[in-house]
């Protein structure tokens, strides 16, 4: 699909619709919509927006391509003013008392914040049913799952109700439901966007991603929201991705991927053959294709949960219902903590902040901790080399098509190794994008550190190919 | 100490399916078992945020406020402190 956000500037431009007018549809079908995919509507703001930018085309005065194009906002986002609830009992009333530099970007060229966004609280989920707003219906099967933890942003931008938004990625959430519902979801090189004002989950991979239906869109919004943010010190200065400049492959001449992904007993054969095909197909186009050799699938899923626990019992310890939240009183400072934390927690994140506690402990922090340290290090390696040989690592996004409703809530462990050939790019803070082809729940496209521009070259291509 | 403890969560329990990804990571054999994360996200010294105090806005204070779970006369309210 060609840009939302060109043709809506240029329709905006020639008077054909009018911002109001715009943003009150989007508004209107958010509303209506039965996908669960709204935890709070920002219609005060975004239709006082929506009419400077109208007064603004009638004054006669330029605008900017993002000026007056409407989006959502994952409900882990600070938006000064704003309920931002995580999807959790605990924060259900907590108002933002801050704006998070990449939505404030985005404010600043003119883009109309619409929604927040329902996903799995605090991001600890791969299905977007781990929330109080009621489990997200995927676009195209409201039966099945949206992905997650990103769900709600991925549906809204694959019905159109909003032109894109921003998810968060840390291994896997803004990819996966973007491959379950058929659009693109790109997770930047870890650093590229500042994280202040994203809730933090596991705050060594946790990226902001953005979600779109086509790659010129994600271009835009992420030249927009890259750069360099004191108060991410993570952050780096990265140059603009320019539209020319990733029309043709010419630098690509070799791509990899992953046999042990496609070898496993664990990936659907409709997904391995579709796979397969693409890689027949990319091979036809004079593309060199190596098979390269990677950790197992166990591994990675468990190298990927045991950090990101650890760093999200840290991260969470601060939600204690003392300064902010939905405290529960009880006969001492200590149980008032314990019985907040007990009773506003979801099982799922109750689950992972216990596990990161264990393996932070005294005992367990050499047996597991260090030795996950020791392993992400070696995936890291593994990926240095493996860019020292080819462009492009190309993988499917999940070994299998999205499950129903309700049955990843029955079994976590299946739920964590679901995410088996996402999380290993995680790790390596490596530029991933999910395109919607190739197979059921599209691919992934990886290249080596701030190479992000590699990434969407290579989706072009893909586009044209495929 | 107990997990319910560590966690600040009542009736906390370790989980099996968590369990079974510590499982992996025990029996794992790195090549290199001196962790020093080769994500190398340190800082410069030289790349520092100024060290200076940047007072809030009045509109964030205000809000900072409007979430206190239990106020009185513009103060928060926290329970007993720990007696032990």
């Amino acid at each position: 699909m060609d840009s939302q956000i060109h043709k809506i500037h240029q329709q905006l431009v020639n008077k054909e619709i009018t911002c109001t007018q715009l943003v009150n549809d989007k508004l209107g079908l958010l509303k209506q919509n039965t996908h669960n995919t709204v935890n709070s509507l920002l219609d005060t703001l975004a239709l006082d927006l929506a009419k400077k930018v109208d007064q603004k085309i009638a004054n006669g005065e330029t605008i900017g391509l993002l000026e007056g194009i409407p989006f959502g906002i994952k409900d882990v986002y600070m938006v000064q003013g704003t309920i931002t609830t995580a999807s959790s009992n605990l924060l259900k009333n907590y108002k933002s008392a801050y704006t998070a530099t990449a939505i404030q970007k985005l404010l600043d060229a003119g883009a109309i914040p619409l929604v927040k966004e329902n996903c799995d609280s605090f991001g600890h989920g791969s299905s977007s049913e781990n929330t109080i707003f009621g489990a997200v219906k995927n676009a195209i099967n409201p039966e099945l799952v949206a992905g997650g933890s990103s769900g709600g942003s991925a549906v809204n931008v694959a019905k159109d109700y909003t032109v894109f938004s921003i998810g968060g990625d840390t291994g896997g959430s803004v990819r996966q439901p973007a491959g379950y519902n058929t659009i693109y979801g790109l997770k930047p090189t870890y650093g590229r966007i500042s994280r202040y004002g994203l809730m933090a989950y596991a705050s060594s991979t946790d990226c902001v991603g953005p979600i779109a239906k086509s790659i010129e869109d994600i271009r835009i919004v992420l030249n927009t929201i890259s750069g360099k943010d004191v108060k991410d010190q993570t952050t780096y200065a990265s140059a603009e991705i320019e539209q020319s400049s990733i029309l043709n492959i010419e630098h690509i001449k070799t791509i990899g991927y992953f046999k042990n992904f496609v070898e496993s007993d664990a990936i659907a054969p409709e997904i391995k053959a579709a796979f397969l095909n693409t890689i027949e197909k990319i091979k036809a186009k004079g593309i060199a294709v190596k098979a390269l050799d990677f950790f197992e699938s166990n591994t990675l899923v468990s190298t990927y949960y045991t950090l990101a626990m650890a760093e999200t019992a840290s991260n969470l310890s601060r939600l204690d219902g003392i300064n902010y939240g939905e405290r529960v009183e009880a006969e001492n400072l200590k149980e008032t903590y314990s019985v907040t934390r007990s009773e506003n927690l979801s099982e799922e994140t109750k689950r992972r902040i216990v596990g990161g506690n264990q393996v932070l402990s005294q005992g367990f922090s050499d047996e597991i901790y260090l030795k996950g340290l020791a392993l992400r290090d070696e995936i890291s390696k593994n990926f240095e080399n493996d860019f020292n040989e080819v462009d492009i690592i190309l993988s499917p996004v999940t070994p299998n098509t999205p499950p129903k409703i309700g049955d990843s809530l029955k079994d976590p462990h299946a739920m964590y190794l679901s995410d088996a050939y996402t999380v290993g790019f995680s790790l390596g803070q490596l530029p991933t994008l999910t395109v919607p082809q190739g197979t059921a729940t599209g691919l992934q496209i990886s290249a080596a550190k701030n190479n992000d521009e590699l990434v969407l070259k290579f989706a072009n291509f893909l586009k044209d190919t495929l | 100490m107990t997990v319910d403890v560590l966690s600040s969560i009542k009736g906390a329990q370790p989980s099996e399916a968590v369990s079974k990804l510590f499982d992996v990571i025990k029996n794992a054999h790195p090549t290199n078992n001196n962790a020093f994360n080769a994500n190398n996200n340190a800082m410069s010294l030289n790349d520092l945020r100024e060290d200076i105090v940047i007072e809030s806005s009045p509109l964030e204070k205000q809000i900072i406020k409007e979430n206190f779970p239990s106020e009185k006369n513009g103060f928060l309210v926290v329970s007993k402190v720990i007696e032990e």
